[in-house]
C-alpha cells in the first residue's frame, strides 16, 4: 500500500509524466558466486518495471541446498530517469551454503502484468576451504581486510611432520601481529583425530618475540602449546584452530571530519577471527618384530616393582605397585601382565598417573597398585613381571623384566585354615545347618578285602557244573542217534527185551482156556522175533533150518538148539491142533520157552 | 626321649593287643571311642581294621564320620567314597558325602548326563554285589537246564517250551550278567581320586615348569585318565583337564 502511495505522490510531483509501461523483467542474481563453504551470501529477485501492480503469486525455487538464515526480504525502489521512471521490487534471501559443490537455484516466477515471469536457473559453486574470513558486515569486514589482512594471522607449527607411531609431535600455535591486539580467546579447538594429546604448560601471559617474514617484522606470541602422540598409523589431519581477537583499528575513513571528531583518537576496535591452516602429518606403523608384552608404549621408559611386605599372613592382603616411568606416551600405557600365585585372591589395579608438561617433552609416571590376599600358607613367588616398548632412540623394542619376587606365606592360625570356609549354594545353606549323621552301630558286617566270591574255586565248579552237563547231555543224545541208525545193532540190544514182552503177552494168556491158539502165537511170535532181532534177518526170510544153523554157528550147542527146534515144532504143531493140549502142557511150553531165551541170550551177548 | 619310647612301645603293644582279638570287637571298641567324642581313637581304631584288610560301606562310613570330626573333610569323602563302592545306595553314606563336598573350597558343577544312566545307577547300587552274582548265576543255572531239556527232549513240546525257557532265561542272565561285570568292575577301578592336599596346582602338562591351568583345594573328586611318571592326568567332573602331581591325590 505504501509503495502505491510513492507511486502516486510521484506522479503528482512530476505531472502526469506517463507511467508508461516499459518491459517488466523478472531477473534472478546472487552476491558472489562462487562461494566458500560455510559463507554466507544473498540471493535476489529483483522485478523491475512491473507497473503499480507489482508482481502477484510470486513462486522462489526450493533451496534445499542451503540453509535460509533470513528472507524473504522485499525492497522497493525507483528511479526517475530523463523522465521515466523506472520502478522494481526485490525479494532477497540470505543463504548459507550447507555442502560443497555446484548447485543450481531453479527458476522463481512471479505474475506481472497479466504474464508470468520467470527467473534463469543460476549455478552457485561451492568451494571448499577459505575465500576470505565471512563477511557479516561486507562493508566493515572487507575494509578489515584491507587493514588488518597481513599483519595478523594465526600459524599453527609443529616440529615434525613424519614420526612413528606413539612418537610425540609438539604442535605449537602461534600468532603473528603487526596490529595491536587487546585480546583473545580460542574460538574452536583443533580437532585431533587418531592423536593422544596433551595439553603442554600454556603461560598465562603471552611473552612475545620478534620473527620477520617476507621482510616484515611481526610480534609473535605462542598461544598454546600441545603434545600430540599419534595412536594410529596412516596421515592425519590436524584440523584449524579458530582464535577471537580483539584488534585495535587506525580508522582511515578520513574524509568525513564531522565524524572524526567523535573517533577515538587511539583508534575503534573491532573483533577479528583469525584460523590456522590445517596441517598433515605422516605417521608410520610400529616395526615389525614386537615382543608379544608390548602393548603400545612408546618413549623412554623404566619399570619397577615392588610389594609392601614380603612376608604375610594369611587373608592378610599385601600391595604390589608397578610403576613405569621416564618419557613417552604415558597416558595410554596398559598395566603389564603381571602373573600371581595361583591360590592368591587378586584385584584389577589401582591406577595412579603423575605427568609432568614441563619442556618440550611429556614426561612422568603410572603406577598400577594390586592389592593381593594369599589364601594359603607357603612359600609363593610372583614371577618376574615383562613391559615392553619401542625406544626412540634405538629404534628398537626393548623388554624390561623386574626381578621375581618372593613371599612367604604363614599360617594365620591352625585349623583355621581357609579350606573349611564353604562357600556353599542355596540349597547347600539349608544343608550346613545339618550335621552328618551317627555312625553304624549295629548289623555291621566285615568282609576282607580282596576276597571275590566270584573268583573262589568253589565258584568256578559251579559256573563249569551246568556246562559239563550240557555236554553230557549232548554225548547222550548222540549215542542215542547213532543206535537208532544203526538198527541191527538197536534189534540185538533190544531183542531180550522185545522177547519178554511178548512172553509176558503169552503168560496172561496162560489162564484162559478159549485162547490156546493165540497163547502159541505169541510164544513162538516172541521166539521167532527174538531170532531175528539177535541174528539180524528178517522175518520174512527166517527159517527154522537158517536159524538153527546161525546160532550154532555162534556156538550154541546142540542141546539147546535142539530144545529150541522141539520148542518151534511143538507151537506149530499146537497151532494146528489147539484143543488137544491141557493148561499144564502150556505152562510147561511157556517155561521152556523162557528158559530157551535166556540160555540163548547167555550165550549170544558173550560173542 | 624315654617318654618317648615307652609311648612307641605301648603303641605297639596297643596294636599287637587289638589284632589279638577279633575284627568283630575293634569295630565295637571303635564305636565307643566315637561315641565318647574320642574322635582320634576311633579313627585310629578303624584305620587298623581298614589297614588290616577288613572293608564294609559301614567301616568306611564310620571312619568318615571320625575324619570328618577330627576336621579332615579331604579324608572323610574319601573314606565316604570308599564306602559309596560298597554300599552305593546307602542314604546315610550319600548324605554325610553329600555334606562334607559342601565344606569344600572347589565349587564344581558336574557336566549334565542322561538320566537313563542316574537309573542305571540305581539299579546298580540296590542290590549288594554278591546279591547280584547269585542272582546272574541263578539265571546261569536256568539257561542250562533248559537248555539240557532241549537236547534230550524227544517230544516237539518239550523242546519247543524248552526253547522258550532258555530265551528268556538268556536274556536275564545276560542282563544281569552286565550288572554283574559292570558292579565289579566299579569295585575294582582305581581311575578317581580325593585331593587330599590342601591345595593342587593343576598344570598344562607333566612338567613343573608348565604354566598352571587351575588350581584344586582338597576334597575334589578328580577323574584320573593318564600317568607319566609321578603325574598323573585329571578330568574334572565339569570336563576341565590338566595334569598334576599324582601325590596330591589319594585314589579311592
Amino acid at each position: 500500500m505504501r509503495h502505491l502511495w510513492i507511486v502516486l505522490m510521484a506522479a503528482v510531483a512530476f505531472g502526469w509524466a506517463p507511467l508508461l509501461a516499459q518491459e517488466a523483467v523478472f531477473e534472478a542474481s546472487v552476491s558472489r558466486n562462487p562461494v566458500s563453504a560455510g559463507e554466507q551470501f544473498e540471493l535476489s529477485f529483483a522485478l523491475t518495471n512491473a507497473g503499480i501492480g507489482g508482481g502477484k503469486n510470486l513462486r522462489t525455487p526450493d533451496f534445499s541446498s542451503f540453509s535460509i538464515l533470513s528472507g524473504p526480504n522485499q525492497s522497493t525502489s525507483m528511479q526517475f530517469i530523463n523522465g521515466s521512471v523506472s520502478s522494481s521490487v526485490t525479494y532477497s534471501y540470505v543463504l548459507q551454503p550447507k555442502d560443497v559443490g555446484k548447485f543450481t537455484i531453479a527458476a522463481a516466477s512471479v505474475e506481472a502484468g497479466g504474464k508470468t515471469l520467470t527467473t534463469e536457473p543460476i549455478v552457485v559453486e561451492v568451494i571448499k576451504g577459505s575465500l576470505g574470513t565471512p563477511k557479516k558486515q561486507p562493508t566493515v569486514a572487507n575494509d578489515l581486510n584491507v587493514q588488518i589482512g597481513e599483519n595478523l594471522f594465526l600459524k599453527a607449527v609443529v616440529d615434525k611432520v613424519h614420526v612413528i607411531r606413539g612418537e610425540q609431535i609438539n604442535l605449537t600455535f602461534k600468532l603473528y601481529m603487526r596490529v595491536s591486539v587487546q585480546n583473545y580467546s580460542i574460538d574452536q579447538n583443533p580437532t585431533l583425530i587418531g592423536f593422544w594429546s596433551e595439553e603442554a604448560e600454556n603461560p598465562r601471559n603471552v611473552s612475545l618475540t620478534t620473527e620477520t617474514i617476507n621482510g616484515k617484522q611481526y610480534r609473535v606470541g605462542v598461544i598454546r602449546r600441545l603434545a600430540l602422540f599419534p595412536t594410529q598409523s596412516g596421515t592425519l589431519e590436524i584440523s584449524p584452530m579458530e582464535v577471537q581477537t580483539v584488534v585495535q583499528v587506525q580508522d582511515k575513513r578520513l574524509y568525513d571530519p564531522f565524524e572524526s571528531f567523535f573517533r577515538d583518537p587511539f583508534g575503534r576496535t573491532v573483533n577479528y577471527k583469525v584460523r590456522s591452516e590445517p596441517l598433515r602429518i605422516t605417521v608410520d606403523p610400529l616395526p615389525a618384530g614386537a615382543p608379544l608384552s608390548f602393548k603400545g608404549a612408546v618413549g623412554r621408559l623404566a619399570m619397577s616393582a615392588k610389594v609392601d611386605k614380603q612376608t604375610t599372613k594369611t587373608n592378610e592382603p599385601i600391595s604390589l605397585k608397578v610403576t613405569i616411568a621416564g618419557t613417552g606416551n604415558i597416558k595410554v600405557l596398559e598395566s603389564p601382565p603381571v602373573e600371581f600365585p595361583v591360590d592368591f585372591e587378586s584385584y584389577s589395579p589401582k591406577v595412579a598417573e603423575n605427568i609432568s608438561r614441563q619442556g618440550d617433552v611429556i614426561s612422568g609416571n603410572k603406577t598400577f597398585e594390586y592389592l593381593l590376599i594369599p589364601r594359603y600358607p607357603g612359600n609363593k613367588t610372583i614371577k618376574p613381571i615383562v613391559f615392553s616398548y619401542f625406544d626412540l632412540d634405538k629404534r628398537e623394542y626393548v623388554s624390561l623384566s623386574s626381578p621375581q619376587i618372593d613371599l612367604v606365606v604363614e599360617q594365620v592360625a591352625p585349623g583355621v585354615g581357609g579350606s573349611l570356609v564353604a562357600v556353599a549354594s542355596r540349597e547347600g545353606v539349608q544343608m550346613l545347618s545339618q550335621d552328618i549323621r551317627f555312625i553304624k552301630v549295629a548289623g555291621v558286617a566285615l568282609s576282607r578285602r580282596g576276597e571275590q566270591s566270584y573268583a573262589s574255586p568253589l565258584f568256578i565248579g559251579m559256573v563249569l557244573l551246568p556246562v559239563v552237563g550240557l555236554v553230557g547231555a549232548l554225548l547222550f543224545v548222540r549215542r542215542r542217534e547213532g543206535e537208532l541208525r544203526d538198527v541191527a545193532g538197536y534189534r540185538n540190544k533190544r531183542a531180550l527185551r522185545v522177547a519178554r514182552e511178548g512172553l509176558k503177552k503169552a503168560r496172561q494168556l496162560l489162564g484162559s482156556d478159549d485162547k490156546t491158539l493165540l497163547f502159541y502165537t505169541e510164544v513162538s511170535g516172541a521166539i521167532w522175533k527174538y531170532l531175528g532181532d539177535k541174528l539180524g534177518i528178517q522175518q520174512a526170510e527166517m527159517s527154522v533150518e537158517r536159524a538153527l544153523g546161525q546160532i550154532q554157528a555162534r556156538g550154541v550147542n546142540g542141546g539147546l538148539a535142539g530144545s529150541l527146534q522141539s520148542l518151534l515144532e511143538e507151537c506149530e504143531m499146537a497151532k494146528f491142533a489147539p484143543t488137544s493140549l491141557e493148561g499144564a502142557a502150556k505152562q510147561k511150553t511157556y517155561d521152556e520157552a523162557e528158559r530157551i531165551i535166556v540160555e540163548l541170550e547167555r550165550v549170544l551177548r558173550s560173542k | 626321649m624315654r617318654s618317648a619310647l615307652v609311648i612307641v612301645g605301648l603303641h605297639l603293644f596297643a596294636q599287637m593287643f587289638l589284632w589279638a582279638q577279633d575284627p568283630e570287637e575293634v569295630f565295637a571298641r571303635a564305636n565307643g571311642f566315637y561315641q565318647q567324642n574320642k574322635f582320634a581313637e576311633a579313627r585310629e581304631a578303624y584305620e587298623s581294621l581298614v589297614r588290616n584288610g577288613y572293608e564294609s560301606g559301614a567301616l568306611y562310613y564310620n571312619l568318615g564320620n571320625a575324619w570328618y570330626r577330627t576336621g579332615n573333610v579331604a579324608q572323610a569323602i574319601l573314606s565316604y567314597e570308599r564306602g559309596v563302592r560298597l554300599a552305593p545306595n546307602d542314604d546315610d553314606l550319600q548324605h554325610n558325602l553329600q555334606l562334607a563336598n559342601l565344606m569344600t573350597t572347589d565349587r564344581i558343577e558336574p557336566a549334565p548326563r542322561l538320566f537313563v544312566w542316574d537309573y542305571w545307577d540305581g539299579f546298580k547300587g540296590a542290590f549288594s554285589a554278591t546279591t547280584i552274582l547269585w542272582t546272574t548265576y541263578v539265571f546261569f543255572l536256568l539257561l542250562f537246564a533248559s537248555l539240557n531239556l532241549f537236547v534230550v527232549g524227544r517230544s516237539y513240546a518239550v523242546r519247543k517250551s524248552a526253547v522258550i525257557f532258555a530265551g528268556s532265561a538268556g536274556l536275564l542272565f545276560f542282563f544281569f550278567l552286565v550288572v554283574c561285570v559292570n558292579r565289579i568292575s566299579d569295585l575294582a577301578r582305581d581311575d578317581q581320586a580325593i585331593v587330599v592336599t590342601e591345595i593342587a596346582i593343576v598344570k598344562n602338562s607333566p612338567d613343573a615348569k608348565s604354566t598352571d591351568a587351575f588350581v584344586l583345594h582338597s576334597g575334589v573328586k578328580v577323574q584320573i585318565t593318564d600317568r607319566v611318571s609321578e603325574w598323573v592326568k585329571i578330568r574334572l567332573a565339569d570336563g576341565k583337564v590338566g595334569w598334576m602331581e599324582g601325590s596330591a591325590a589319594e585314589v579311592i
